[in-house]
């Protein structure tokens, strides 16, 4: 079983804010947005918005939900499931593991 | 065909009167956007608003809405706040952070440098559009003096510095007190009031005169209980400053000036003032008094109250206003400075009423036919403008209309000057 990609610490990403990380460290098609919402918690989805070329590293992260920074599409943080117009598509979650104030990925595993 | 009109004779400053029609008339206001407004040097914010890249603030300049940010060099820019597609506004708080400036209408966006980085349907456009072309329309000229943000719309503008001329000696006054500079506390107190931008501006920039008249009430307020107005306070001699550039500055001049605020006057090392700004500032205009930048952006040192007078219509204004403080203040002398400045000078100060209820009356009533055709009159102080050897520049009385005269002669230049957008075309 795999121990995940350490990818960043927790002090790394403010609350409410995010973080990419390229995906020739992920090995994924996409970038990972590693979003901190405001309870602490660390999630991961493919960064760039279903509707336009945006990064949702860039985006506003808050109550389990984030926004685009672009046009406000919103997705659950946890399932990836678009919430809201202009995007229809959801987008693909990944899941986190926090060891020791540090932060691992586990891309295309479920959370 | 014309649209310009000649204001020489509704302005006259060598023999101090004023028609009213600058006041009312629509065709001189729209003149004044495109004369005086688009090629002066317009407030827009102050440093303190902006700390990381994103933050942003929105003003006017004139009537154009303009969004104010730090961009990812951490560089102040302005941009116009109107989408290049349909012509909305891509930003519509008031303050805020952001990443990009997206329009609420069809979702182009925008990022802080004015790039057009996002357009729904790209596809939908043929091959000859070019995102690169339809960036923010960039405010071409921001620069800042002391904190305080400039920008202007002139593609070739004397440098701000150099539009301030002796005036910059005089916001030192205020601006310069601490090498720390000054910070901004609490938000943007904004008001409308009825009266044209220009009553405000130049008593702020001119008139000491109200001052007795006109705060009778809140000067009593502010005296000691049981005790009656000081003659002092009421027959103050002073200095006004008049500026070729239409600026304007007034203040008593005492060895021992104070703030008002108790708590701020105790706090002032005024021994340490005297050696950082010289003796004849802080007896002068470090304290009381009153200031203009022309054309719309006014201060009182008293509170540290800043504001901007934005046109709204010949004769609607909106009053924008902060307050700074001294960044080395203690949180309880911001707090005082804060109080002082909201009971005084705030939308509902005991003295900003005052103000707003004299513009408004005088708006009032100058649409009638007969009286709109009366002069007003600035005579005051003529023939008293000298150099004193003591404060920069030419000096009047502190009861005078000289900067008056001398915002209105600036005025006047202006709305009589083609512009640079005009080509040439009177």
């Amino acid at each position: 079983m795999s121990t995940g990609i350490r990818v960043a610490s927790l002090e790394d990403i403010p609350e409410g804010e995010g973080i990419a990380v390229a995906k020739d460290v992920t090995g994924t098609a996409d970038d990972i947005a590693l979003l901190r919402d405001y309870d602490g918690s660390v999630w991961a989805l493919d960064d760039t918005c279903t509707h336009e070329t945006a990064s949702l590293a860039d985006g506003w992260v808050e109550g389990g939900y984030v926004e685009c920074p672009l046009h406000s599409s919103k997705f659950c943080l946890k399932s990836g499931e678009v919430q809201g117009l202009p995007a229809t598509k959801s987008t693909c979650p990944h899941r986190v593991e926090i060891r020791d104030g540090e932060v691992y990925l586990f891309p295309n595993e479920a959370p | 065909m014309t649209r310009n009109v000649d204001v020489s004779g509704l302005v006259d400053t060598a023999g101090g009167l004023l028609d009213r029609a600058i006041f009312t008339d629509d065709r001189i206001y729209r003149q004044e956007l495109r004369r005086v407004f688009a090629p002066s040097w317009l407030f827009l914010a102050h440093t303190d608003q902006f700390h990381k890249p994103g933050d942003f603030f929105t003003t006017y300049m004139g009537e154009d809405p303009v969004i104010v940010t730090m961009d990812k060099h951490r560089r102040i820019r302005a941009y116009l706040n109107s989408c290049r597609h349909r012509g909305a506004r891509v930003c519509r708080a008031d303050f805020g952070a952001t990443r990009n400036f997206t329009c609420t209408y069809h979702g182009w966006s925008y990022d802080l440098e004015g790039k057009l980085v996002s357009i729904p349907n790209r596809d939908g456009y043929p091959e000859s559009f070019k995102a690169g072309d339809w960036g923010l329309v960039e405010v071409p000229h921001v620069d800042s003096y002391h904190g305080l943000v400039f920008g202007t719309w002139n593609p070739q503008p004397v440098s701000l510095r150099e539009s301030l001329g002796d005036m910059a000696w005089y916001m030192d006054a205020m601006l310069d007190h601490d090498p720390e500079g000054t910070a901004v506390v609490g938000g943007v107190h904004k008001w409308v009031l009825e009266g044209n931008w220009k009553l405000a501006a130049e008593q702020f920039a001119t008139d000491w005169y109200h001052v007795n008249m006109s705060h009778a009430s809140a000067l009593m307020l502010l005296s000691p209980i049981g005790k009656g107005p000081k003659d002092e306070i009421v027959h103050r001699t002073g200095r006004q400053y008049v500026d070729p550039n239409g600026h304007g500055a007034g203040f008593p001049v005492h060895p021992k000036n104070r703030f008002d605020a108790r708590t701020v006057h105790q706090w002032m090392d005024y021994d340490a003032l005297r050696a950082r700004l010289g003796d004849a500032r802080v007896e002068g205009p470090l304290t009381n008094g009153h200031a203009t930048v022309f054309p719309n952006f006014s201060y009182l040192p008293v509170n540290g109250s800043i504001r901007i007078w934005h046109p709204k219509g010949p004769d609607r204004m909106e009053v924008w206003a902060w307050t700074i403080v001294d960044k080395s203040m203690p949180p309880e002398v911001r707090e005082a400075q804060r109080l002082y400045n909201l009971r005084t000078f705030g939308p509902s100060g005991i003295f900003e009423q005052d103000d707003g209820e004299n513009w408004s009356e005088v708006q009032a009533v100058s649409n009638g036919f007969i009286t709109n055709g009366v002069p007003l009159n600035y005579q005051m102080g003529m023939g008293s403008e000298r150099e004193d050897g003591r404060f920069p520049g030419t000096t009047s009385e502190l009861y005078s209309d000289a900067a008056g005269r001398s915002f209105y002669a600036r005025w006047r230049e202006l709305m009589n000057t083609p512009a640079w957008h005009e080509g040439g075309d009177r």
